[in-house]
């Protein structure tokens, strides 16, 4: 629609990479590097406990927590190729509540809290901050994220296809473990915008994407526009 | 399947609209949380034409809201999100209303490659655009002779001509033949590529055409500090309020002054959705916005493609085939009968 006065006063500027050599990059690829890379390990570490929880599919999510390792492994080679040593006590205190959640679900049996940490909330968000993190991404980092990002669609893709399975029983354990959980999603994601920052990516835009892939999510296990709007809420509101 | 892409007029609209829809927790919700909400598919509706032929869609708010309109980021991820959300939903031709043609075309995002994991496909979206010109016509023509307005003689501006819809109104206009046509937009060179086009009209700056013509087509948003000389204009004057949003009722009030929402239509039978009302229609259940209803054009005629797209690309042959199924489908350019408060109260006394 033509406009005599553009509502949008003027295109944004196309911004140019950031500069991947900076000591200021560098230093804040530290610790989102070592988020990555800590992630990925934890990840793998919670599929297979989930597989004891599970031993029907512990053959599957065996699978599944190798192809995080291999992650693991190139994160590491990207923090290497830009010559940063990964802030690895950061990462572990960074995952520490989350952990302690995932752990404690496990203790008391609870599959569906688990899938939810592991398998919804943390895929999901890695995948939205791979997704905003590979066009402003070195090169050589770029790549290993694109082969990453396909990879972690496996892992969403398994969580919401169990959960959708049991939709039935689940309900209140997952909205409960929603409201536990998610809200730690937008605390770990505020320690690290100015970080995030430096990497250009916007923290809006994280949680944006974040919440999009969620809702999708939560729209395949068969839950109403309303209800994860409810769920959603848990973590924008307060 | 058809697809509506809608958003509210306002902050305060949305967090109203949010409550009587169930969201609750949305309506509870700042500005800052509204930006980082993602589309929600609201609406499911089937819709039946005279032909007897039923189609089914959705409507989808973007969740986006004008106050937006400053962060570019924000507006431009909202609209290409609603439009993955579309995409996702298996949708086959979806209209972009609102602000959301005008952000996608203001910030270019054809140019967007993909959203996230989404490649999107354009051909499933249609501004609705050459539906909404052809409307905007059909108001002009329909409307001018009740107020005794001679269109073979009459001086008719077009504000925004060299825009995609004020440019095909203009084409349509000269066609049909008007006294003369007036054209008007911010930038000189596009109003001088034109008027060579057409090859005729007059450029004039907006209030010397205000002061000439009796018909204005508005196909531009108006800015908030436009004020119109109402002491100026010839009368009777038919205005028709083309642009988004529709702001010209309170700036073009007096006396045989007759402003008519335009690029509005009504449908034939009533249509069980609630969406109409986040739009402030006066009949929500029957009218809708013309980009809207081309959609649902394009679904009945099984014509799955970006018919609007683009820039100036709107031809009278397309005009016309819009045209043709917009009357064979039921719909019906919007008209100053429509709108009681509007014509009674500016009626000369």
């Amino acid at each position: 629609m033509a406009t005599l006065a553009s509502p949008l006063a003027a295109s944004p500027e196309e911004s140019a990479l950031p500069d991947f050599a900076s000591e200021a990059y560098k230093d804040a690829y530290s610790r989102i590097n070592a988020i990555v890379i800590e992630g990925e390990q934890e990840a793998h570490d919670n599929y297979v406990a989930i597989g004891t929880l599970l031993p029907d599919q512990a053959e599957e999510l065996t699978r599944l927590a190798r192809m995080e390792l291999k992650h693991m492994k190139g994160f590491t080679a990207c923090a290497a190729n830009l010559g940063v040593t990964a802030d690895m006590p950061f990462a572990q205190d960074f995952f520490a509540p989350l952990r302690n959640n995932f752990q404690a679900a496990l203790a008391e049996g609870k599959v569906v809290t688990c899938l939810l940490i592991q398998a919804i909330l943390i895929e999901a968000f890695a995948i939205s901050a791979y997704h905003i993190y590979i066009p402003v991404a070195d090169p050589f980092a770029r790549r290993i994220t694109e082969g990453v990002v396909k990879d972690e669609y496996t892992h969403l893709n398994y969580g919401q296809e169990w959960l959708k399975a049991n939709r039935e029983t689940i309900r209140d354990e997952f909205e409960q473990a929603n409201r536990d959980n998610l809200p730690l999603v937008r605390t770990m994601l505020d320690e690290v915008a100015a970080d995030a920052a430096v990497l250009q990516m916007d923290k809006e835009d994280l949680m944006a994407d974040f919440l999009s892939s969620y809702q999708e999510a939560l729209l395949e296990i068969g839950f109403t526009g309303r209800e994860i709007a409810r769920f959603a809420a848990a973590a924008l509101v307060g | 399947m058809f697809g509506l892409i809608g958003h509210s007029t306002s902050f305060a609209d949305a967090r109203a609209n949010a409550r009587n829809l169930g969201y609750d927790d949305y309506a509870e919700g700042d500005l800052d949380m509204w930006c980082a909400a993602p589309p929600q598919l609201l609406e499911r509706v089937s819709v039946t034409s005279p032909t007897g032929t039923t189609i089914t869609g959705a409507y989808i708010d973007s969740v986006f809201v004008p106050e937006m309109l400053r962060r570019f980021k924000t507006a431009k991820r909202k609209v290409l999100k609603a439009m993955e959300l579309a995409q996702k939903t298996g949708i086959d031709i979806t209209a972009l209303g609102g602000f959301t043609s005008i952000i996608f075309e203001d910030l270019n995002l054809l140019k967007e490659e993909r959203v996230s994991a989404v490649q999107l496909d354009w051909q499933r979206f249609t501004t609705g655009n050459t539906h909404t010109a052809w409307v905007i016509c059909q108001q002009v023509v329909q409307n001018a002779p009740h107020l005794g307005i001679d269109l073979a003689n009459a001086r008719v501006a077009v504000v925004g001509a060299s825009g995609d819809i004020g440019s095909a109104v203009c084409r349509w206009l000269q066609r049909q033949g008007v006294g003369e046509l007036l054209l008007v937009a911010r930038r000189p060179q596009p109003l001088i590529d034109l008027q060579a086009s057409l090859g005729g009209g007059r450029i004039l700056p907006l209030d010397e055409a205000l002061g000439e013509a009796q018909v204005v087509v508005w196909v531009a948003s108006l800015p908030e500090s436009l004020q119109i000389d109402l002491a100026a204009l010839p009368r009777p004057c038919l205005m028709i309020d083309g642009g988004y949003p529709k702001n010209l009722n309170s700036k073009a009030a007096a006396a045989d002054v007759h402003v008519l929402k335009g690029g509005i239509v009504e449908f034939w039978q009533d249509i069980g959705w609630q969406m109409m009302e986040v739009a402030e229609m006066a009949k929500p259940q029957r009218q809708m916005f013309a980009c809207f209803a081309e959609a649902m054009l394009l679904d009945f005629e099984q014509r799955h493609t970006n018919f609007s797209w683009g820039r100036n690309n709107i031809s009278l042959e397309a005009m016309d085939w819009i045209g043709d199924a917009s009357r064979r489908h039921g719909f019906r350019a919007l008209a100053l009968e429509d709108q009681p408060s509007s014509t009674a109260a500016l009626a000369p006394a």
